[in-house]
């Protein structure tokens, strides 16, 4: 089992907690375990099965973009979500 | 008498905001309320500030403009916060005329934003402005970022001028200049072991756990519009027209995205006419999401995992406003180009004894940008080129320099070492 951890924002959508247990087999899956245990968290930040553009996942602190889609999340790992803002 | 500028203790304003109606979801264009929100509450989007611009009286406001302050504040009604009376002044850099290098370029007519001249010598500090005032107004008391060197020494001059503390955070590899110019301004300087994303995603956790003002995270919505301010200066100081053509480097894509949003706001205000405005984004090849999307068909931006550049200034792999860049330029009508650290030092080079300016390797990024485009044939007779300077090269390491040897106070020994330059 994986966990997420959730920015501030999106608290509200999982009862205020930083965060929350997650069951997904790989990253590809990730998004529908998401919906089908969190349907407000999924809402806000999953569009057409999805993680939006708007939303940066990191895994185990790198970005999820470098990680082929069949990375394994069985396996204990931390599921970040922040907004995707930069600029430095 | 002589004026002496005090600091102010606290948050006092010296304009007021007009036109501001509240915080814009890109994402869902939700309208909300401007309070400490820093992404859409609806959907997590981003959020931007949105403006009653119908409510500005053109002749008004061009006036007021013009009899503004010679800052960036001179724009105030068209910015989301009013100014801090502190009196720390950013912006209303020249705009300079560069014919020799223009002749070299092959370009009829070329314009440099200098925007080194600012006051920690990037254009950094028009951003970190909007997000100290902003800082000021909530009462904050630390203002942090995440940096690729630049930022940090603008986060840290302004929060030392308006007594607030300082954190900046910056890639362990960032220029020892602009680490040691950030830490002299007294701000607490946390080198990072790793790419400036990573170190992104670390203020991303942070912002939330401190309550401290993030100037590119919790406070962007407002940090991002100090950008707008460059294309304003640049219309009102060509008389009030839209250059026909505007270079601009790319880091996050911001200052990208923010020029097509300042072109759009002169244009409803009807402070200038419709002539086109192309929007062309320059970045190094070895960090070029997205010159590299708009040269491959306007595709979706792909992130670099390791930049390799010697312009650090630009080198954020996974740029968060990329996608809305590539749109930018594709709606604009511009190009891109991703040029190789040697075109950048050949770049300085040119733009330093050309037109004596010296630039950080990101202005090398932009001018050599322009030379590609001039070779591409972008710019035609008669078409007006504005080339953003954004940061001087005097906070860099010295490039090895093939200098000729110290000579002694001694005339003939003089004219015998350099006898080959004055022949």
């Amino acid at each position: 089992m994986s966990v997420i951890r959730l920015p501030s924002p999106l608290r509200s959508s999982v009862g205020g907690q930083t965060t929350i247990p997650i069951e997904a087999t790989d990253l590809r899956s990730l998004p529908a375990a998401i919906a089908q245990l969190y349907p407000d968290l999924a809402q806000r930040v999953i569009k057409d099965g999805a993680f939006g553009k708007f939303v940066s996942v990191f895994v185990d602190g790198e970005d999820a973009r470098f990680f082929p889609p069949d990375t394994d999340l069985a396996a204990a790992k931390v599921v970040e979500l922040l907004p995707a803002v930069s600029g430095g | 008498m002589a004026t002496i500028e005090t600091q102010s203790p606290g948050y006092e304003a010296t304009t007021s905001r007009r036109a501001l109606i509240g915080l814009r979801c890109r994402a869902c264009g939700a309208l909300q309320p401007a309070d400490e929100r820093y992404v859409c509450g609806d959907c997590f989007g981003p959020i931007e500030p949105a403006y009653d611009l119908a409510s500005l009286e053109p002749a008004v406001l061009k006036w007021e403009i013009e009899n503004g302050p010679r800052s960036l504040w001179r724009y105030a009604p068209l910015l989301p916060v009013a100014a801090p009376a502190s009196g720390y002044e950013v912006g209303w850099t020249p705009l300079l005329a560069a014919p020799r290098l223009a002749a070299l370029f092959g370009i009829e007519r070329l314009y440099l934003k200098d925007d080194t001249r600012n006051p920690t010598l990037s254009f950094k500090d028009r951003p970190v402005a909007i997000a100290l005032a902003r800082a000021l107004e909530l009462g904050l008391d630390t203002i942090a970022c995440a940096s690729t060197g630049n930022l940090a020494g603008a986060v840290a001059a302004a929060a030392a001028r308006n007594g607030l503390k300082a954190f900046v955070f910056v890639p362990e590899d960032t220029e020892p200049g602009k680490i040691a110019s950030a830490a002299e301004y007294g701000a607490h300087v946390v080198r990072v072991r790793g790419t400036y994303d990573q170190v992104n995603r670390l203020c991303g956790r942070l912002a939330d756990e401190h309550g401290w003002g993030f100037v590119n995270f919790t406070l962007r919505p407002y940090y991002a519009e100090g950008s707008k301010t460059l294309l304003f200066e640049c219309a009102e100081q060509l008389g009030w027209t839209l250059p026909h053509h505007v270079v601009v480097p790319v880091g996050s894509g911001a200052l990208l995205t923010r020029t097509a949003t300042a072109v759009s706001q002169l244009r409803a205000t009807t402070l200038v006419g419709d002539e086109h405005c192309h929007i062309h984004a320059a970045q190094p090849a070895g960090c070029a999401p997205v010159s590299d999307a708009v040269l491959a068909d306007w595709r979706e931006v792909a992130p670099v995992r390791t930049p390799k550049t010697i312009a650090r200034s630009l080198a954020i792999g996974a740029p968060s406003d990329g996608d809305r860049a590539v749109e930018v330029v594709r709606e604009s009508r511009g190009s891109a180009a991703a040029v190789s650290d040697e075109q950048i030092a050949d770049a300085i080079r040119d733009l330093a004894t050309n037109e004596g300016i010296f630039v950080e390797p990101a202005g090398g990024v932009n001018v050599a940008t322009a030379r590609v485009l001039a070779e591409r044939g972008v710019f035609h007779a008669g078409e007006t080129v504005v080339l953003y300077l954004t940061g001087n090269g005097y906070k860099q390491e010295p490039r090895d320099l093939d200098l000729r040897p110290a000579i002694a106070p001694d005339a003939d020994e003089f004219r015998e070492i350099y006898a080959e330059v004055l022949r």
